[in-house]
């Protein structure tokens, strides 16, 4: 599939270079046409076995508030008539998309990072991110309330007490700070923040896709069942799920060599 | 297949299970499984004993897997819930070990030294505390091998510490030394490389022998359950 040339227009980019599909938006501005892009191409992603990670870029990125009345013409029904603009419809859909992928999904933060980019990378599993990260939620400071997922998510990335700070003081961390409380997974040097990212990256497009994917169907998957069931539901995937890296997995093992997976 | 794979040694009121396959830094097979799952039954019928221990002799505490083992010899008492083919029916006994080790009412701790990997990780996450050494290796590296377990780490893990933490644990497959993984709330205690880890962990155990027995398991059931309640149905049952 050719995301370039299929998806990308004037608000939002995709590559797709060594099994890594990369997401970059095209100005500050986050805008309705990205979101609604973001929704409807990961879910792509997930079942293209020339992908292996999906990489979001966010630095520097906010919500185009002028832009979040427009919805567009197949949502045009749920456009609320308060004062509030369009909601958060589009915006839940991309986090949700995001979420709902069972590959490696991987934020890369550089500079400030603040509302809707903070919301987009709490729907990652990894958050990697470059030393000189502001990152921040201000929208309580406007009299915003943030109702994209971010409320869902971040406690359970973070803890509630950490995630309280964030969303309702509107404190703002620097990278070393949000490595200390597990917002970002890995801080970077500004220098060679490109490169040592892209390394990271391909580090984990390597890997065995599909067991990562198993692996993050039984933690979703258990997230609101209660622990006999999250058993059981271990044991259905145990059952149903097959992966043919396993193979080469035990091979390279058996021979002290690295793997060589395909991802499926 | 010799008894001696799993010490049981009581010191006081203190139950000691003892991995002792040193040759496989008490890397665990079926048999194993199924030593320590009767053993986690037959506690229950021991109100003498007031905490359960489980350590490992030897390099580590536990290598994980036995990826080298034979075919299980014997009467499987599993063999009706054979799930997968390849796996045969490992998966199900460690998943039902381990939620029989996380149902005790008793406190229960992981005394793990040098090695903690794979099922000797899963064990010690259905146990109430755990205490590592310093330079331990710590965690599940079974991705790496394109493998996963179903025993219910998907579950505890994210209760245990949270969500983003996951990420590095169980899909990166990082393995922890002491510090971190105390730094990341799993391990309640980091003992030096040089002590014997069941001696460094006796005033712990001692501790936890002095507690009152129905006080601990009314808590202890509590927390477990309300994990799974809100908080008006929660505070109902307390």
């Amino acid at each position: 599939m050719d995301y370039a040339d299929q998806f990308s227009n004037d608000a939002i980019s995709y590559t797709l270079e060594e099994s890594v599909l990369e997401i970059s938006f095209s100005d500050a501005l986050i805008r309705n046409v990205a979101l609604q892009s973001i929704s409807e191409v990961v879910p792509l992603a997930e079942t293209d076995a020339n992908v292996r990670a999906t990489v979001i870029r966010l630095y520097a990125t906010h919500e185009d508030l002028e832009d979040s009345n427009a919805l567009p013409t197949h949502l045009e029904h749920r456009q609320p008539q308060g004062s509030h603009g369009s909601g958060p419809l589009l915006v839940q859909n991309a986090l949700g998309a995001l979420f709902a992928a069972n590959k490696p999904q991987i934020a890369v933060l550089d500079g400030a990072v603040d509302g809707l980019s903070l919301d987009l990378a709490t729907a990652c599993d990894l958050r990697i991110a470059s030393e000189s990260l502001k990152i921040c939620d201000t929208r309580v400071e406007r009299g915003e309330a943030a109702s994209t997922g971010v409320s869902y998510l971040l406690p359970k990335l973070i803890g509630q007490s950490q995630a309280m700070r964030i969303l309702l003081l509107g404190d703002t961390l620097d990278a070393e700070e949000a490595h200390r409380i597990h917002l970002v997974h890995r801080v970077f040097n500004d220098a060679d923040f490109g490169e040592q990212a892209e390394q990271f990256i391909q580090s984990v497009a390597r890997m065995a896709t599909r067991a990562w994917q198993v692996h993050k169907m039984q933690v979703h998957g258990q997230m609101h069942l209660d622990f006999e069931s999250a058993m059981v539901h271990s044991l259905g995937i145990r059952q149903t799920h097959v992966i043919n890296d396993r193979l080469e997995g035990m091979k390279a093992w058996r021979e002290r060599r690295p793997p060589n997976f395909t991802g499926t | 297949m010799s008894d001696q794979s799993l010490l049981v040694k009581d010191d006081g009121s203190v139950r000691h299970l003892i991995l002792n396959r040193p040759e496989k830094i008490n890397a665990i097979d079926y048999a194993q499984h199924l030593r320590l799952m009767g053993e986690f039954e037959k506690v229950l019928t021991e109100p003498h004993i007031k905490v359960l221990a489980l350590s490992g002799v030897g390099r580590g505490f536990c290598a994980g897997d036995d990826l080298t083992a034979s075919a299980f010899e014997g009467a499987d008492p599993y063999a009706h819930r054979k799930v997968d083919l390849e796996m045969g029916s490992g998966p199900t006994v460690l998943l039902e070990s381990c939620a029989k080790l996380r149902d005790l009412p008793i406190p229960t701790v992981a005394l793990m030294h040098n090695i903690a990997l794979g099922s000797g990780y899963d064990y010690s996450l259905s146990c109430d505390f755990r205490i590592v050494n310093q330079s331990i290796r710590y965690g599940d590296p079974r991705i790496d091998r394109a493998l996963w377990a179903a025993e219910g780490w998907s579950y505890k893990l994210p209760r245990l510490t949270n969500f983003s933490l996951v990420s590095r644990i169980a899909y990166l497959g990082e393995i922890m030394d002491g510090t971190t993984a105390f730094e990341w709330g799993l391990a309640h205690l980091v003992v030096d490389d040089e002590s014997d880890i069941r001696e460094a962990a006796k005033p712990l155990l001692a501790r936890l022998t002095t507690q009152s027995s129905h006080s601990y398991a009314a808590t202890k059931t509590q927390i477990n359950q309300s994990l799974d309640l809100s908080f008006a149905v929660a505070t109902g049952i307390s």
